[in-house]
């Protein structure tokens, strides 16, 4: 029982080091992967609730709050705050971090392309 | 009595694919456009929103997105001898309600049709002879042919990113894709989805047989895009909800997210839901369209006055209002004369069940709609219909669209129909059983038609439309000798057993085979065979356009929406560019 224990923390630590490794992403980078995202969400000035809620400011954002969107009860429950450690577990496998979320999305592969994304979303804003 | 509204330039009623695209093109004019939908509006988010959206009871089983039988169904004989007797349950076809129509319950399997399948009269006899053609078979062309439709076929393509492999690309034949396509002019907007294991073996197994197997050209988005329109698609996650569901990744492409948005923006256009149009009011000559007379959510009656009428609503809501309108002549298969409810066709579903090893996993719950590996071989004018004794063909394919608990429960022969032993021969049989499907052509026949029921009325009080259609010889040729084509694949992929078995029943509305019916209103160079000219104009009343697969001829052995979304972008630039400058006029050339 101890062995797969140790193992699991193991890896939960080799992930944040990796993240933590990786915070300097590249927003430019970041913006070719958000395609992946634009299908349901908006950013920028202007941005309206659209399949997802608006992301403009959503880094350090309590989750689940954005005014004006119908989150699923897991997500409004889900006790989370947006730090960019906690969307690079999110945005890696949604619907494991938060079982019952509506985002509908596979997750991003790769702590590069987590932290690329994730330095583009910090720049957006509803100016 | 009907309340009488404000006059507007243009009423389309549908709101699917064919409405959709006709309120967004015609924004540009500047006219006054409202659009009515008998069903409810819909919209992604909150509509078609994960997890509830994979909810199987309520979308497959009790077809929330499908036809309210309740409010207005038709009556099915399988031939004039009989009674007709009204269609109370949902089973044959799927005809969509709401905004987005059958378009947000689709499968995505989006295809062009071929050269031949424009042509399928003047194609046919100009290599087999005249005598080839059975008596009682309305065999007949379409008025345009592929090069008309070409850069609709594309733009339509463009509008929903469907990924593909060009297989002819401006005569070009290329390997890997499906090199008995009509040539078009550019690429695929998006790669191939990602194949399926059955799909591998059937590819492998295709071309060891000398036959040529290419990527189904699928609306369901293989990566991200964005359409020329600046409409964003989510990449498809193949959850396998799909066929009778709403997308909640925006990846199968759908009016509702894609053209109608755009037709909103427009502030000359309005949407009225939950609106059933009854009829279109003709003048005292019957001669022109003045108005529609529609029910609301309350049922209330009101009169819309309007300039142009189009019809866009599925094959059977456009056939029922030109009849109950008296828009053409209504056909009589006595004589065959008349044109209105003429060449109701529709696509004969075949194939066989192959069933692998134990350690063979397919994985059938990883999915999408038109996610499938297919052949022409035997499709289009592919066969030799001389030797072979009938006129169509039929795409063979393998697919993965959906493991869904409710629907997919196969179980090996053999096994005990009920109880733990049934359960058990499911779990054993779930993951290693696929088929090798065929979807045949269906040719038009004096038999086959659409009237009005002369006994039967819908909820509003009108009589309901007539379906009198039955297989005919030439089908089950045709079928037959696709399960034989079928048997070998499925052998060939290394199946431990083959199920197949003839079929030469009569056609019952009872059981889903397809929602691919045609034919009704079709257009042609002839007045006396058709219901409407080569611009989906009708001969009698030329302020009334009916669009969508009534138009056609006869079915070919694939998918309509291609041609139906096509036809709806040809239509547009057809008013833009000459009717609405000579309006009421038939339109020329």
């Amino acid at each position: 029982m101890i062995k797969p224990k140790i193992f699991v923390k193991a890896g939960w630590c080799a992930l944040v080091f990796v993240s933590s490794a990786h915070a300097a992403g590249d927003a430019a980078a970041g913006a070719k992967i958000f395609a992946q995202c634009a299908a349901c969400h908006v950013v920028g000035a202007g941005a309206q609730n659209a399949v997802g809620p608006v992301l403009n400011g959503v880094v350090g954002r309590p989750a689940g709050t954005y005014p004006g969107y119908r989150y699923s009860s897991a997500m409004r429950k889900a006790g989370l705050t947006w730090d960019e450690a906690t969307l690079a577990r999110y945005l890696s496998a949604p619907d494991k971090i938060v079982p019952g979320t509506k985002m509908a999305f596979t997750g991003i592969a790769g702590d590069q392309d987590l932290a690329d994304v994730i330095a583009y979303l910090k720049q957006q804003t509803a100016q | 009595m009907a309340t009488k509204l404000k006059p507007v330039d243009i009423a389309i009623v549908g709101m699917g694919w064919a409405g959709g695209i006709i309120a967004k093109e015609l924004a540009s004019t500047g006219l006054k456009i409202v659009a009515f939908e008998r069903g409810g509006p819909r919209a992604t988010n909150p509509d078609f929103m994960s997890p509830q959206v994979h909810d199987e009871l309520r979308y497959s089983r009790r077809h929330e997105l499908i036809q309210n039988l309740r409010k207005e169904t038709l009556t099915f004989r399988n031939d004039p001898s009989q009674q007709g007797l009204p269609m109370r349950q949902l089973g044959s076809f799927l005809p969509g309600e709401g905004v987005g129509g059958a378009g947000t319950h689709w499968s995505g399997l989006h295809w062009r049709w071929t050269e031949w399948e424009h042509k399928m009269y003047s194609g046919t006899v100009a290599k087999y002879g005249k005598a080839i053609v059975p008596q009682d078979m309305n065999l007949q062309d379409w008025p345009i042919g592929y090069h008309d439709l070409e850069p609709y076929y594309d733009k339509f393509e463009r509008v929903c990113g469907t990924s593909g492999k060009a297989g002819n690309l401006q005569g070009q034949k290329i390997d890997g894709g499906n090199i008995f396509e009509a040539p078009r002019a550019r690429e695929f907007p998006n790669p191939p989805l990602t194949q399926a294991h059955n799909m591998v073996l059937f590819e492998k197994a295709a071309r060891n047989l000398g036959y040529h197997p290419f990527p189904v050209p699928a609306s369901n988005a293989s990566r991200p895009y964005v359409n020329p329109d600046g409409v964003a698609l989510g990449q498809c996650h193949y959850c396998g909800f799909c066929t009778a569901f709403g997308c909640e990744a925006n990846a199968k492409a759908s009016a509702h997210f894609t053209v109608i948005p755009l037709a909103y923006k427009n502030p000359n256009f309005e949407a009225r839901t939950n609106s059933y149009v009854m009829k279109v009011n003709l003048d005292s000559r019957g001669k022109r369209a003045v108005s529609v007379t529609y029910l609301d959510a309350g049922g209330r009656e009101f009169e819309q006055p309007a300039d142009l009428v189009i019809l866009a609503a599925y094959v059977f809501g456009n056939v029922h209002l030109m009849l109950h309108s008296k828009i053409g002549k209504p056909y009589d298969f006595k004589r065959n004369t008349g044109v209105v409810g003429r060449n109701y066709a529709y696509q004969s579903m075949g194939g066989v069940g192959a069933l692998f090893s134990k350690d063979t996993y397919f994985n059938p719950f990883m999915g999408s709609g038109a996610l499938g590996t297919w052949i022409d071989d035997f499709n289009s004018d592919n066969p030799d219909f001389g030797k072979l004794g009938f006129i169509g063909g039929g795409g063979i394919s393998t697919g993965s669209n959906s493991g869904a608990p409710i629907g997919r429960h196969p179980a090996a022969p053999g096994s005990p129909r009920w109880g733990a032993g049934w359960k058990k021969a499911i779990v054993e049989s779930y993951h290693r059983m696929t088929g090798v499907g065929s979807q045949g052509s269906v040719m038009s026949y004096r038999q086959n038609f659409l009237d009005l029921d002369p006994t039967y009325t819908d909820s509003f009080g009108r009589p309901m439309l007539r379906l009198t259609f039955d297989w005919q010889e030439n089908e089950f040729r045709q079928l037959e000798h696709a399960r034989g084509i079928c048997e070998n694949i499925a052998r060939e992929m290394g199946a431990e057993q083959v199920l197949s078995r003839r079929e030469r029943g009569r056609y019952s509305i009872v059981p889903y085979q397809t929602t691919h019916n045609t034919g009704g209103a079709i257009f042609g160079d002839d007045p006396r065979t058709s219901a409407l000219n080569k611009h989906l104009q009708s001969w009698d009343v030329s302020n009334v356009f009916v669009v969508g697969s009534s138009a056609f001829p006869q079915n070919a052995g694939r998918n309509p929406t291609g041609p139906v979304g096509a036809l709806a972008y040809r239509l547009a630039d057809t008013l833009k560019d000459q009717y609405l400058k000579r309006p009421e006029a038939m339109v020329a050339v």
